[in-house]
C-alpha cells in the first residue's frame, strides 16, 4: 500500500505539469497570437503603464521625494499594483469562458485559474526586470541592496494576489453582483495597496492600521530590499502569509462547490 | 468498467428544479456496446457528460476503472480560435502523447489538409466531427462516448468511422447516443431507453428499438 502512494502522487504530479503546461500555451496563443513579438506582449502592458505613470509623476512631481527616485518609486509600486488588478480583473468568469475545456476529465477549474495568475506573474516580473535593468542603466534605480528581500516581498505580494483569485473566480460565477462591484472596489483599493506611500511617511498612530493590508507588508518588503538603508520600512512576513492561507482555503472550498453546477454546453 | 450508482441530475429552474435524470444505475462492461435511446431531451446527452466527467451529478456515484475518451458531440473539447493543429497539439499535451505521431495521424484520418491551419470555428460540423473522432481514436481510450457525431459525416468518414470503431476496435467499449436505428441494431447489444428522467435497461436491443419507437 505504502509504495502505491508515492507513486500515485508522482503520476498525479505529471498530468498536473503537462496540463498547466498545455494551458499556458494555449492562452498564450489565443490572447497574443504569434504574430510580431507574440507572448512577449504580456509584458508591454505592465511596461507602459508603469513607465508611462513614472514620467508623469517625474514631470509633476520633480526627480525625488522623501529622499527616493520618483520614478523608480513609482515603478517599484505600479507592477505589483497592475499584478493584482489584472489577475483579480481575469479571474471574473473565468470558469464559464473555460467551460469548454471541462470535456478533458484531467483539467481541473482550478488549473484556469493558476495558469491565468501565473501568466500575469510572469509578465509583470518581466517587466519589472526589464524597466529595472533599462533605469539602472541610466542611473535611475538603484541596484537591489537585499535582493533576497526583494524577492520575498514580491512573492508575499504575488501569494495574497493568489489567494484573492482564488475567492474571487467562484464568487463571480456565484453572484453577478460581484462582477459589476470588483473594477471600482479594486479601485478604492489603490491607497492601501502599498504602491504610492511608504508607511514610514504616517504619523506613527496609523502605522499598524495600514499594515492590516496584507499588500503592504509585500511592498515595503521589496522595496526594503531595492534601497535597503536608504528607506525605513514596516512589515510582518507571517501576517499576510497567514492572511493568504485562509483565503486559499475559503477559496479552494468555494471552488468545489461551484465545480458541482458548473453547466456546460 | 464503469459503474454508475443512484445517478441523479437536476438543474435549477425558475423557482424549482428540472429533473433530468432520476435514480439511474448501470453496469457498463469491457466491450459492451451501449445505445441509448429517447426523444430529444430525455436526458442522453446528459448522461454521456456525466459517464464523461464534463458535469458532476447531483447526487450518486461513478465509477470508472477504464479510461474514457470526453463525448464526442458537437461542441466541447475545442477551442473555436485555434487552428486544427493547434488543438491537436494541446490534446497531445494534456494526454501524453507525442504530437508528431498525433499529427500524422489526424491528416490521414480527418483528410482536411490544408484546413488544419484555419481556426476551428471556420470547420463545418462534419469537418469538426472528423477532426474530434481523429483526436480521440490518436489517443485510443478504452471507452468511447459518442453522441450523435458519426451521423454527420459523409459516406467515406462513415466508412472509416466504421473501420476504426467497429472492426479494429471491437474489443472496446462504446456508449452510443443516436437516431440511426440501423446502425444501432446492427452494432449494439445492450440499450438504454430514456423517459421522463427515468431510464430502462436491457439486453434486448430490438424490443428497445421497438419501444422507442412508440415513444
Amino acid at each position: 500500500m505504502s509504495s502505491v502512494k508515492p507513486s500515485r502522487l508522482r503520476q498525479g504530479l505529471k498530468v498536473q505539469g503537462r496540463v498547466i503546461h498545455a494551458l499556458i500555451i494555449r492562452e498564450l496563443i489565443t490572447r497574443f497570437g504569434r504574430e510580431n513579438i507574440g507572448f512577449l506582449w504580456m509584458m508591454v502592458e505592465p511596461l507602459l503603464f508603469a513607465g508611462l505613470v513614472a514620467i508623469i509623476w517625474r514631470m509633476m512631481r520633480g526627480s525625488e521625494e522623501h529622499g527616493v527616485s520618483i520614478v523608480a518609486f513609482v515603478v517599484t509600486g505600479y507592477i505589483p499594483l497592475t499584478l493584482f488588478r489584472h489577475v483579480v480583473g481575469r479571474s471574473v468568469a473565468i470558469f464559464q469562458a473555460n467551460s469548454s475545456l471541462m470535456y478533458h476529465r484531467q483539467i481541473q477549474i482550478l488549473d484556469f485559474v493558476i495558469v491565468r495568475f501565473l501568466i500575469e506573474m510572469l509578465g509583470t516580473m518581466m517587466a519589472f526586470v526589464f524597466i529595472a535593468t533599462i533605469l539602472i542603466c541610466f542611473d535611475a534605480f538603484p541596484i537591489p541592496a537585499d535582493p533576497g528581500l526583494m524577492i520575498a516581498g514580491w512573492l508575499v505580494y504575488c501569494a495574497f494576489s493568489f489567494s484573492l483569485c482564488l475567492m474571487i473566480a467562484p464568487l463571480s460565477e456565484m453572484s453577478e453582483v460581484l462582477e459589476k462591484f470588483l473594477p471600482v472596489t479594486t479601485y478604492i483599493m489603490i491607497p492601501f495597496s502599498g504602491s504610492f506611500t511608504m508607511v514610514s511617511w504616517l504619523s506613527p498612530g496609523l502605522r499598524q492600521y495600514i499594515l492590516w493590508s496584507p499588500f503592504v507588508n509585500g511592498v515595503e518588503m521589496m522595496r526594503g530590499g531595492i534601497w535597503g538603508e536608504h528607506l525605513v520600512v514596516y512589515y510582518d512576513v507571517w501576517y499576510p502569509l497567514g492572511v493568504s492561507m485562509i483565503f486559499s482555503a475559503i477559496g479552494l472550498v468555494l471552488i468545489r462547490r461551484v465545480r458541482r453546477k458548473i453547466v456546460v454546453e | 468498467m464503469i459503474v454508475c450508482q443512484n445517478l441523479s441530475k437536476s438543474y435549477p429552474m425558475g423557482h424549482g428544479r428540472k429533473h433530468v435524470l432520476r435514480d439511474l444505475s448501470l453496469r457498463v462492461n469491457p466491450a459492451d456496446k451501449i445505445a441509448l435511446l429517447g426523444r430529444n431531451g430525455a436526458g442522453k446527452s446528459t448522461f454521456i457528460k456525466l459517464l464523461g466527467g464534463v458535469e458532476l451529478p447531483t447526487s450518486g456515484t461513478i465509477r470508472r476503472t477504464m479510461s474514457i475518451s470526453w463525448p464526442l458531440g458537437f461542441n466541447g473539447g475545442f477551442q473555436g480560435s485555434l487552428t486544427g493543429y493547434d488543438n491537436a497539439r494541446f490534446i497531445a499535451r494534456i494526454y501524453g502523447k507525442p504530437y508528431d505521431w498525433m499529427k500524422d495521424f489526424i491528416e490521414d484520418f480527418t483528410e482536411l489538409g490544408r484546413q488544419l491551419n484555419m481556426p476551428v470555428k471556420t470547420y463545418s460540423s462534419g469537418m469538426r466531427a472528423r477532426l474530434a473522432f481523429g483526436l480521440s481514436l490518436a489517443i485510443d481510450f478504452d471507452c468511447y462516448l459518442i453522441d450523435e457525431i458519426i451521423l454527420v459525416g459523409d459516406a467515406n468518414f462513415r466508412e472509416k468511422c466504421h473501420y476504426e470503431l467497429f472492426e479494429r476496435r471491437k474489443d472496446r467499449t462504446l456508449i452510443l447516443a443516436s437516431h440511426d436505428m440501423g446502425a444501432i441494431r446492427d452494432f449494439c447489444n445492450r440499450a438504454v431507453v430514456f423517459r421522463d428522467g427515468q431510464a430502462t435497461e436491457t439486453d434486448d436491443v430490438a424490443r428497445a428499438i421497438e419501444e422507442y419507437e412508440r415513444l
